[in-house]
């Protein structure tokens, strides 16, 4: 990691970085839990000596203490956790100004992008690299999540409502798109990619592939009513 | 034996078994829709099927049985039919007829469940049944809604049924700090499926509705809304969960007690700060599912904070757990390694739900494997290692014979390593993104190998669960006589004859002062005449 | 309810038919029949679209359930009333929740939306609620004041007011149904709009319970006329009835006047 917090500023960055400390947090939890009870189950085995458990009575007063001290120290790593994943989540919401938007209708069983000059793609989103992307997202029949495992995102489009997600593509390659949320027969083969090109050919792309396009009346007549999700 | 009187049965135990039988079943076709699903996992491409719908039809099989046929019916309807008469000195249940309705309905349940084979067009909507696919389909979703429909009402009656039975018909001198854990725990299901089913009941009866009645509820074009439905689904169904943690856990709190023979730690915690508060939370934490579905921002921080907050009363439940342990004396039969299994897999299966509760990595995380690997930790097997410790650990009482030790202890060996080589692997190949109900992976070859050893882990969990079974049906024809109280519990049930007579005590039996149903460790044993006033039963069988 | 304890002298011996065990086939017809009756019924006819075989699995499966009803209330009426009341209780939560999930979704959506009703919709009657409710509160009513008299060994007085709760409830049926008819024929139907889905499937839902309420009055009916009714399942069965009334008060103000 170049700069100091990128990760605060990328969200595949924070994913890596907030997912590392949650399963050492797990772990630590987990492996504590477990031991002690291996620890238990072997020493307070069943021996000829000893036929009955022989538990300390706990006072009433003991017994709040062993209530009250764990649900701290419980909620105390809840809040911690619930705090660092927050931190993320702003960072996955706040899309960056200076971005490049896309629309997505997705639908049985395809991926289909409009860009803002009016050029659509299918199952091929091509995008300069560096500049972060914003898809706009909906679906003209079922149920579909736009899962890009690189990036680390995904979210649902579906009929009358709009979603929306963001990835920063860096360095030119190719990611793999594929449906995340169960949309038919097809779902496993829903799949398609994202092109990121280094940005002066990614320009070249665009402006030949809009001057293809014959001069239409400017956007394709309303949508549907619908809905904004927050 | 007189097969009417198990058929048209009206007693709580015949009910019981009636449900074990039939939940068990369940399971075992599940359970085979779970290999038919391995198999063609096991390599890319098509390999038991072209047909990807075929998949979906075993997918949504596996999960819908699994769940509303097996687990919740198991617990809710075998474990508290068999157990809670019996362990609150009631010679049966408020309404035994009522019970027996539930336990009919419950097969008929069943029979739609199966009906799924042998229909053209079965429904294909998976086990969460959304719109639009679940209305789009030409499958039959009716089928799914009347399964869930006919379940749940059910389950309902039973809940009441249960309710009314432990708030009134208690053995004298047995006041509420002296139910036991696992009473408790199934109260609490009971109460969370009398608030949460009817809504679930709504939801999937909707979907039918807009299917086939032309109404418009998740249409957004005539004003409905598809998000809808995933609230009132999940508003019941995250509840459900704990409808099937609470019992289960509280089974594991009767084993754990009577193996160690101790007290059950911190009793009052368990109660009032666990279960209790288990119930508080679990209607508010909902949109975890829905991270990814679009849901409002408020909302999905507000649950981040509430869905993190259930490890405290589930915490709670664990530290009486391994508290139970300390100083215990403890001894190893078959029910205590499923029951020791289960700590170590629900902590395996709660933890891995902490990522899932970040809306910040199930954004990355929702619908792929990992989920898939999560729950079954968490439900599918410290769910059913606590069902099938249960099971062998109420055998003796339910049959009056004891089941062979070796082929037990073979079994549980068995599923322990299966569970753990399929979904350990599960979850490691969702984090690096396979998505789950996925017929096929051709995008993601370089899966192939974990598949192909899921497969071969699954078939090591099928053939450790079917020695079980093989095990329960061998030895309650031919098992050794157990005696009633083999394992030296307090608890009431063991007091009676094995296998209880009808009525179970000839007098109900009343409890005095200073009996408790996990009282050891004052020297005394349990059949201490002067704690307990059951009178001998004589033996019917 | 068990009443097998006495049989326990007799169980030495066991091994042949000795050990009595209490029966009942009633609950295998109902749950038998409700197979037939609604999913069965309801696939063969939406989902097959074979309406004979549908009318067929009805034919089946309604004798089947009622029966169950029949042979169930003879065989059980009177007995465990202490606690029926209670039980009813924590059914009507059960209830209630199905109702907090319509309201709940009506909300919802209605608030989202910029025009309630939305087009398409028609004016709704506004007296004809207002005398269903009268009906409906005056039902409640009249089973407290039956109760009451049952309680102090009026017989004959409970069932004439029992016979008229009746009939009010089923007065309220008629005018609802005259209502629907009538919207339908101004073309206002279940799936007009998301209102007429709403206005149908949540006053068909009321309906169905006033229905359950009636049977549930027709099931003690024969002791009542035989002056042999059970003052625990009558308020058990008035406990059910004021539910409905109260959900209805829902229903009035938040469909018909909001
Ligand atoms: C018995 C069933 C069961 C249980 C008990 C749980 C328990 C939990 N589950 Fe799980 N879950 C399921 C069954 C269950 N789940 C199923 C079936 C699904 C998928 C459904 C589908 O989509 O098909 C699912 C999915 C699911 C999701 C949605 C994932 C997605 O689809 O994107 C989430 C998200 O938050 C989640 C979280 C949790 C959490 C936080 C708990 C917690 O209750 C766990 C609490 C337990 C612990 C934390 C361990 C013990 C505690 C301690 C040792 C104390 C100390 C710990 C801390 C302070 C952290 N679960
Ligand atoms: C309690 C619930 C439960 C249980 C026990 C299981 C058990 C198993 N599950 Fe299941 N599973 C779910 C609940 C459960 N599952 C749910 C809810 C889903 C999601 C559905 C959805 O997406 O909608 C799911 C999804 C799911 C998937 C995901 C598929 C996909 O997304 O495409 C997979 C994949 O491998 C899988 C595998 C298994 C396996 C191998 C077992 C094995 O453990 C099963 C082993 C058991 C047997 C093989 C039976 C043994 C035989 C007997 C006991 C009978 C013996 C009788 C005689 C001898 C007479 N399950
Ligand atoms: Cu599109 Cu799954
Ligand atoms: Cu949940």
């Amino acid at each position: 990691m170049a700069e100091p917090k990128a990760y605060l500023a990328d969200p595949a960055l924070g994913w890596d970085r907030l997912w590392h400390e949650v399963i050492v947090d797990i772990t630590i939890i987990g492996v504590l839990f477990a031991l002690l009870a291996a620890w238990f189950i072997w020493k307070y085995r069943r021996r000829p000596d000893r036929q009955q458990g022989e538990p300390p009575k706990l006072t009433p007063a003991a017994g709040v203490a062993w209530t009250v001290i764990p649900v701290f120290v419980f909620m105390a790593d809840d809040f911690f956790l619930a705090a660092n994943g927050w931190q993320l989540w702003n960072t996955y919401r706040d899309v960056p100004a200076e971005r490049m938007e896309v629309q997505l209708e997705s639908g049985m069983y395809s991926w289909d992008y409009t860009y803002a000059n009016g050029v659509k793609t299918q199952n091929e989103l091509r995008v300069p690299a560096g500049k972060p992307v914003v898809l706009r997202m909906t679906s003209r029949d079922t149920l579909h999540s736009h899962f890009i495992p690189d990036f680390r995102v995904k979210e649902d489009s579906m009929p009358g409502r709009v979603t929306y997600l963001w990835f920063h593509p860096k360095k030119p390659g190719e990611h793999l798109v594929t449906c995340a949320e169960y949309c038919g027969v097809m779902h496993s083969y829903m799949s398609g990619r994202i092109v990121v090109l280094p940005p002066q050919e990614f320009e070249d792309w665009y402006a030949a592939e809009a001057a293809k396009l014959q001069p239409v009346p400017a956007a394709k007549p309303a949508a549907k009513k619908t809905k904004k999700s927050a | 034996m007189n097969l009417k009187e198990w058929i048209f049965t009206t007693d709580h135990k015949r009910v019981g078994v009636l449900y074990l039988i039939g939940s068990i079943a369940a399971f075992g076709v599940a359970g085979v829709m779970a290999m038919l699903m391995r198999l063609e996992l096991s390599q890319l491409g098509p390999t038991l099927t072209a047909n990807p719908t075929q998949y979906n039809i075993w997918l949504y099989a596996h999960g819908a049985v699994m769940i509303l046929g097996f687990q919740i019916p198991a617990l809710t309807g075998f474990f508290a039919n068999y157990c809670i008469p019996l362990m609150i000195g009631a010679k049966d249940v408020a309404f035994p007829r009522v019970n027996a309705l539930s336990v009919w309905l419950f097969y008929v349940g069943i029979i739609l469940a199966i009906l799924t084979f042998f229909i053209p067009d079965p429904p294909d909507v998976m086990w969460t049944g959304y719109p639009p696919y679940s209305i789009l389909t030409t499958g039959n979703t009716a089928l799914y809604t009347f399964t869930v429909l006919i379940l749940g009402f059910a389950s309902i009656i039973g809940g009441v049924n249960f309710l009314t039975t432990v708030v009134y018909m208690r053995a004298p001198g047995l006041t509420w700090n002296k139910l036991n854990i696992f009473v408790w725990c199934t109260l609490a299901a009971f109460v969370l499926q009398l608030i949460f089913v009817p809504v679930l009941g709504t939801a999937v009866t909707l979907i039918s509705f807009d299917k086939y009645l032309g109404t418009h509820f998740f249409d957004p074009a005539r004003g409905g809304d598809v998000l809808t439905y995933q609230n009132l689904f999940w508003f019941y169904s995250h509840p459900a969960v704990y409808v099937i943690f609470l019992p289960f856990f509280g089974v594991v709190y009767e084993i754990v007690a009577t193996f160690a023979r101790n007290r059950v730690f911190n009793y009052a915690m368990v109660v009032y700060g666990g279960i209790f508060g288990i119930v508080a939370l679990s209607g508010v934490v909902w949109v975890h599912h829905l991270y990814v579905s679009g849901m409002a921002d408020w909302i999905r921080i507000g649950q981040m904070v509430t869905t993190l907050l259930i490890s405290v009363p589930v915490g709670l439940m664990v530290i009486g757990l391994v508290g139970t342990l300390y100083k215990g004396a403890i001894s190893f039969e078959t029910p205590m390694m499923y029951a020791l299994g289960v700590i170590f897999l629900f902590l395996i299966g709660g933890l891995t739900g902490i990522p899932l509760a970040l809306p910040s990595l199930t954004l990355h995380l929702s619908d792929t494997y990992y989920v898939v690997g999560h729950f079954h930790y968490v439900m599918a097997v410290a769910g059913t290692f606590a069902i099938f410790g249960g099971v062998y650990y109420w055998f003796p009482k339910i049959t009056g014979r004891m089941y062979s030790e070796f082929w037990g202890k073979a079994g549980f060996w068995l599923t322990f390593v299966g569970v753990n080589i399929v979904f350990w692997i599960m979850m490691d190949v969702g984090v690096k993104g396979m998505p789950r109900r996925y017929y096929d992976y051709a995008q993601f070859p370089q899966f192939e190998h974990a598949h192909q050893i899921m497969t071969f882990g699954a078939g090591i969990i099928g053939i450790g669960f079917a020695v079980a079974v093989i095990n329960w049906i061998v030895g309650a024809m031919r098992g050794k006589p157990a005696g009633d109280n083999p394992w030296g519990s307090m608890s009431l049930e063991w007091t009676t004859v094995s296998p209880p007579p009808h009525g179970n005590w000839p007098t109900p039996p009343s409890v005095s002062e200073e009996w408790h149903p996990y009282g050891y460790g004052d020297g005394r044993v349990s059949s201490d005449e002067a704690i307990l006033h059951t009178p001998d039963v004589p033996r019917v069988s | 309810m068990a009443h097998g304890n006495t049989h326990h002298a007799a169980s030495h011996a066991a091994h042949s038919h000795g050990a009595h065990w209490d029966t009942s086939i009633w609950p295998f017809v109902i749950s038998f029949g409700i197979l037939f009756a609604l999913p069965l019924a309801f696939s063969f006819h939406f989902v097959y679209h074979q309406p004979f075989v549908a009318v067929m699995m009805l034919g089946l499966g309604v004798p089947m359930i009622l029966a169950g009803i029949a042979g169930w209330v003879s065989e059980a009426m009177g007995k465990g009333e202490g606690l029926s009341y209670g039980a009813m209780g924590w059914f009507i939560l059960a209830e209630a929740m199905i109702f907090v999930s319509f309201f709940a979704l009506y909300w919802f959506l209605r608030l989202a939306e910029p025009a309630w009703p939305p087009a398409g919709s028609v004016e709704l009657p506004r007296v004809m609620p207002l005398v269903m409710t009268a009906v409906l509160v005056a039902s409640s009513l009249t089973i407290h004041y039956a109760e009451h008299l049952l309680h102090l060994g009026d017989a004959g007085g409970f069932r004439k007011w029992l016979l008229l709760t009746i009939a009010l409830g089923l007065c309220f049926l008629g005018m609802s149904a005259y209502e629907w008819t009538h919207l339908m024929h101004e073309g206002f139907n279940i799936g007009t709009n998301v209102f007429g889905t709403f206005f149908f499937t949540i006053t068909g839902f009321h309906g169905a319970h006033v229905i359950v309420g009636l049977a549930i009055f027709l099931a003690g009916l024969p002791a009542a006329l035989g002056g042999r009714a059970s003052p625990g399942f009558m308020r058990t069965a008035g406990l059910y009835w004021h539910f409905v009334d109260i959900i209805w008060f829902f229903v009035v103000s938040q469909i018909y006047y909001w």
